[in-house]
């Protein structure tokens, strides 16, 4: 992104827009569902509707919501971090990471149980996210863009054999963890809201805080030191926030692919590369994929409910597509 | 001198391999009474599993790890890129939409059916990677995201698929492309030699070429060499060789990145030394991984795929950080 970066369209149509989207796809959310759909009319009238809204539509809502504030500041960051547009959890291998290091969690209960799915996940983000920057030569200083990719990949594919080799140990196991890796949240109840609730909130404010931090990494790491941002800590601060992001979404909803890539694209493209814009927005506008993505899982194939992870990537795939095919991007 | 040595030791490492490959497993065979079931000597013979399961299953690991291997090199040549492999240009998941396709509009196909579903759209991804890449500007780097998003493309494809339907009909298909060797026999080894055999010469003989091509595309045009045609034959050649192996014993990753690694530390040098040490090196990689897949906890198998995933990757990336300490690629 260069300074000269024009805004398409003015800020008073952008945040109608903004407003009217996410009511929108609230909206879907809560109100279509794989028996009955709920009208705007039902909401109110409390009756039998009251149970399966509260106790049903809305932790999955909410839950939505929340994945999709954590990926698309997770992609970010990363975004932010490697100076490369095409970083994003799934492509780096942090998201088949976290899968892996929950996939351990289940398959020795002991280890799960002593520390944790939640940490696991963190943890498992965090080392894949580890060799693929150290693939890519990011703690040298030289970040090579197509290493990066290409080592992330690598690493997606090496935690994802493991994970699948998990598979063939048990038919049980195989079908639990089948059904988790390709993102569903059908199943989600409050409790997995507070968890989640509490990481997306944190992760936003603490996001928000680094905005400054990530803006001077734009401008490469040796302005960014002489303007008094040591990049180190930059990056490793903005990792570490990046792992734990990922790794609560996956341990709530499996490895969900290309939320991380397509929602900041998306708000750079209206909004200019500035950070302190960028991260509410792309927090608003992940929240906003995720919940239309959850509206049109259940609408799409009804009576039978698609995972949430496989709408996003039908949309995130084709997205992935196009941009390498017309980017005139510096690789 | 050095380059007889290290092949007769090369040669001799896959031998030997071999020949464990051949005793190893739910019975064990002691390795006199392979050499005389093999060369028909007198004395105790294993004739059954020797000639009905493990023999067929060893070749069929040789072939297939020197396709891998030769496939990975030419595709590391071509893109200029040591981080590359067969699985960037799109193979694996093309061929894994295809048989998830075939079993949904087919169900009645049985499984002969599939490596020729998994052949064409191993085939039919790389084509279209490579026909996206060369239309326009060509460069390595615009290939190989390319190939990912593709790849990236038609696993999602694979999702839906499984997400939308039952599971029972999908797991035999599934388990077939996820790189193991069991139940392979003399049909499969029938279906495939010849092919390889061919395809691997023919890079073989292109190898003068992969040389110059590796220098890039304006030193390589100066040189005399037609780039652009050489470019697609050759990404066809290394698709085809990896599609063919893909389409029998599914997808053995990190085989077609660390054969081509290990060939260029050990020997070095020219494309013509370094592809025959590489597919050496890839038939003793395939051979030992299924061997030890039957070897660690008989009689339940572990597939070839997940031990070359779980040995090759520390590898590779330790590799990776040590060459990106040396030089940035």
């Amino acid at each position: 992104m260069n300074a000269r970066h024009r805004l398409p369209f003015q800020a008073g149509a952008i945040s109608v827009l903004a407003f009217g989207v996410c009511i929108l796809s609230v909206y879907g959310s809560l109100m279509t569902g794989g028996r009955s759909d709920i009208r705007l009319s039902d909401l109110f009238a409390a009756s039998t509707n009251g149970a399966v809204i509260l106790d049903i539509r809305l932790p999955r809502t909410l839950v939505a919501a929340c994945l999709g504030v954590n990926l698309g500041l997770s992609g970010l960051i990363l975004q932010a971090l490697t100076r490369n547009p095409l970083s994003s959890p799934s492509i780096l291998g942090i998201n088949q990471g976290a899968a892996l290091g929950l996939t351990i969690g289940v398959i020795f209960p002991s280890v799960g149980a002593l520390v944790g799915l939640m940490p696991l996940a963190a943890i498992g983000a965090l080392v894949a996210g580890f060799m693929t920057f150290s693939i890519a030569g990011v703690f040298t200083g030289r970040i090579v863009s197509l290493r990066l990719i290409l080592g992330g990949v690598a690493v997606g594919a090496f935690a994802s054999a493991m994970v699948r080799f998990s598979f063939t140990l048990e038919d049980d196991l195989a079908r639990q963890v089948l059904r988790w890796t390709l993102g569903n949240i059908s199943d989600v109840r409050w409790h997995h809201v507070q968890s989640l609730f509490v990481w997306s909130l944190g992760g936003t404010v603490a996001t928000l805080a680094m905005a400054h931090r990530l803006n001077l990494m734009a401008l490469g790491e040796a302005q960014a030191s002489g303007l008094g941002a040591d990049p180190r800590l930059t990056l490793m601060i903005g990792a570490l926030m990046s792992a734990c992001l990922t790794g609560t979404a996956v341990f709530v909803a499996g490895p969900i692919a290309f939320a991380g890539l397509v929602v900041p694209h998306m708000c750079r493209f209206c909004l200019g590369p500035d950070h302190r814009i960028l991260v509410p927005a792309t927090a608003l506008g992940g929240a906003c994929l995720l919940m239309a993505a959850d509206a049109a899982s259940k609408w799409l194939t009804s009576p039978v409910e698609l995972p949430v992870g496989v709408v996003v990537a039908m949309i995130g795939a084709p997205y992935f597509l196009y941009q390498t095919l017309f980017s005139k991007g510096a690789i | 001198m050095r380059d007889i040595l290290i092949f007769c030791a090369l040669t001799v490492t896959v031998v030997l391999i071999a020949i464990w490959s051949l005793s190893a497993g739910a019975v064990s065979i002691p390795w006199y009474v392979i050499g005389n079931t093999l060369f028909d000597i007198e004395g105790p013979k294993q004739e059954f599993i020797v000639f009905h399961s493990r023999l067929p299953r060893t070749l069929l690991a040789l072939l297939t790890g020197g396709a891998l291997a030769l496939s990975g090199v030419t595709v590391q040549a071509l893109l200029r890129n040591p981080l590359a492999s067969p699985k960037i240009i799109g193979i694996n998941s093309g061929a894994a939409l295809a048989v998830c396709l075939l079993v949904l509009v087919l169900p009645s196909a049985g499984l002969k059916w599939l490596p020729v579903a998994a052949l064409s759209g191993g085939l039919l991804a790389a084509a279209l990677v490579t026909g996206s890449a060369d239309f326009g500007r060509f460069s390595s780097g615009r290939l190989a995201l390319i190939g990912i998003a593709v790849g990236f493309l038609c696993d999602a494809g694979v999702d839906f698929i499984l997400a939308t339907s039952a599971d029972a009909q999908f797991s035999a298909p599934l388990i077939w492309l996820t790189g193991s060797l069991w139940a392979r026999g003399w049909t499969h080894v029938q279906l495939v030699w010849p092919w390889l055999v061919i395809l691997a010469s023919f890079v073989l003989v292109l190898s003068f070429r992969v040389d110059l091509i590796q220098f890039g595309d304006s030193t390589a045009t100066s040189l005399g060499v037609a780039v652009r045609p050489l470019r697609l034959i050759l990404m066809g050649l290394a698709a085809a060789l990896a599609a063919i192996s893909v389409s029998v014993v599914g997808v053995l990753g990190f085989v077609g990145l660390m054969a081509p690694h290990m060939a260029r530390s050990i020997i070095g040098g020219t494309h013509s030394r370094i592809m025959p040490c590489a597919v050496l090196i890839g038939m003793g990689l395939v051979t030992l991984a299924d061997a030890t897949g039957r070897a660690i906890a008989p009689p339940i198998e572990v597939s070839a795929g997940i031990v070359t995933a779980l040995f090759g990757a520390p590898f590779f990336v330790f590799i990776m950080i040590q060459s990106g300490k040396r030089s940035q690629v």
